[in-house]
């Protein structure tokens, strides 16, 4: 990392003034956990209740002109032409040896007006190869520091919303495009925790009102504002990746078992050729999950052994699940490990003995009514 | 949250521990309010086992929140006599009470006048800056 100074949210005031402890973000200052809340309290809200992140750190990112959906599809992994207008989508971005760049959210507007959300690290990235791929006619905009995020988590998600005033209800993946307090802002029925919930997307400057009356109601509900370190619990829960992680230029679609991100009949996208023969091959590792059986906590590059002690994999992402109160990761394991075997993971020198399952670790709850 | 808490009846070290002197020659140890909260919601204790020998400085455990781990760092050379097997169902009691309940383990110190010789808490507040 550079000494770059960390950039900050339009949120950051209201962190500093809860005491929020920060720490750095693909190179943004953000909160990790509150006062009064923490990370096990944070992640539990979320689960029971509703819990509110501010994740502007996130990227934004526009590809715009005649054509400009049929351009992003035929660069990027997912199959656009199995949603429309109003609908959005987790895509990948990868490499040509099909290595992932970044994963994001692509949300259409119309056919000619494309709306991205990558991670914060790899925005300037995306747009710097969407930009210099694209055909005459075709915009990419890099707008970063334009909009705010904050996402609204849980199942009383829709009560918070809707006593504002704001739609809710629409379709898991879709969005609607509205206004409050006179104020544009994009209301989608997303989220990376696995729970029912909403992110909407405000102008920069209309981000911290909008926050304080959300925060308001969620409170009212016994839900907190909740950091960064909740959503990496939550996410790894449901065995969603984290892109630096769990996805990278060298972990690819195929052994991250997010093949079906990938629009393998397109006529094109980044990557496709190296993909489609490492999908026909079937030798590389595949990502799977671990439940601790013993006791400690597996972290990522934890080297994980079968049971007669030689090397089948490494562990990717690992934590202390809040909602089982035991250890799980997301691993990337030989294909000669079977779903239900037994292994052992390295934990600093230390043998923690694990089962091989297939994520969530715990039940999704995002199209629940 | 907790307001810092720091007792004066403690001695400490530089890696955040405290060290509580009993009245039967042996010393209790735990970790202090600065390094509970710097942690966050701990989650994982592994202590050394009771009849250990450990020479002052020797990562002999490790304190796991959700997000990190940290080494336990004898501050004393001695022998361990006793743990705190509560931590294990129990973790959270290193945040909630971390000079009570929280306790880590027990050490016989070799030399009991090396206790002496750790940070009082004036000298710990010190390090915190």
């Amino acid at each position: 990392m550079t000494e770059a100074a960390l950039l900050h949210s339009p949120l950051h005031d209201r962190h500093v003034a809860l005491g929020a402890k920060m720490a750095d973000f693909g190179g943004w200052e953000m909160p990790i956990e509150y006062p009064g809340g923490g990370v096990v309290a944070e992640h539990t809200a979320v689960r029971e209740k509703v819990g509110i992140f501010d994740v502007s750190h996130l990227g934004k990112a526009r590809v715009s002109g005649p054509g400009a959906a049929a351009y992003v599809n035929s660069s990027l992994t997912n199959d656009l032409a199995k949603i429309g207008p109003g609908q959005a989508q987790y895509t990948l971005c990868c490499n040509e040896a099909g290595g992932v760049v970044d994963d994001l959210i692509q949300y259409v507007r119309s056919d000619d007006d494309v709306f991205l959300i990558p991670n914060a690290a790899n925005t300037a990235t995306v747009v710097e190869l969407l930009k210099a791929n694209a055909p005459e006619g075709i915009t990419v905009e890099n707008l970063h520091d334009q909009y705010g995020v904050i996402a609204v988590q849980g199942s009383l998600s829709d009560e918070v919303l809707a006593e504002l005033g704001l739609p809710v209800d629409h379709d898991y993946m879709s969005f609607v495009e509205t206004t409050w307090e006179g104020l544009p802002v994009i209301v989608c029925r997303t989220g990376y925790t696995g729970e029912r919930g909403y992110e909407l997307v405000p102008a920069w400057d209309a981000t911290p009102t909008l926050w304080d009356a959300l925060v308001e109601k969620v409170r009212e509900r016994g839900g907190m504002p909740c950091g960064l370190g909740a959503r990496d619990t939550l996410r790894t829960e449901m065995g969603y990746p984290l892109h630096g992680n769990d996805l990278s230029p060298t972990i690819t679609p195929v052994m991250a078992d997010a093949a079906w991100a990938v629009g393998w009949n397109k006529d094109a996208f980044w990557g496709k050729e190296a993909l489609t023969q490492e999908r026909a091959a079937k030798s590389t590792r595949l990502m799977r999950g671990l439940v601790v059986t013993g006791r400690g906590i597996p972290r990522s590059h934890c080297e994980v052994m079968d049971a007669g002690g030689a090397v089948v994999g490494e562990v990717t992402s690992g934590t202390f699940s809040p909602t089982r109160k035991q250890g799980i990761a997301l691993a990337l394991l030989d294909r000669s490990v079977a779903l239900g075997d037994e292994v052992v993971i390295d934990v600093r020198g230390r043998e923690v003995p694990a089962q091989v399952v297939k994520p969530p670790f715990v039940e999704v709850g995002v199209r629940e009514a | 949250m907790s307001e810092p808490d720091y007792p004066q009846d403690l001695r400490y070290t530089a890696e955040h521990e405290w060290v509580r002197s009993g009245d039967d020659g042996t010393v209790r140890i735990g970790i202090t309010h600065f390094a509970q909260e710097a942690l966050g919601d701990v989650v994982y204790v592994s202590l050394p086992a009771v009849g250990d020998t450990v020479a002052a400085g020797d990562a002999n455990g490790e304190v796991e929140s959700t997000k990190s781990v940290s080494d336990l760092y004898a501050p004393l050379d001695g022998e361990v006599t006793a743990v705190n097997e509560t931590l294990d169902a129990t973790p959270e009691l290193v945040n909630s009470d971390p000079y009570g309940e929280g306790w880590m383990y027990e050490l016989r110190p070799s030399d009991a006048a090396a206790v002496d010789a750790l940070l009082d808490v004036a000298a710990y507040r010190d390090t915190l800056g």
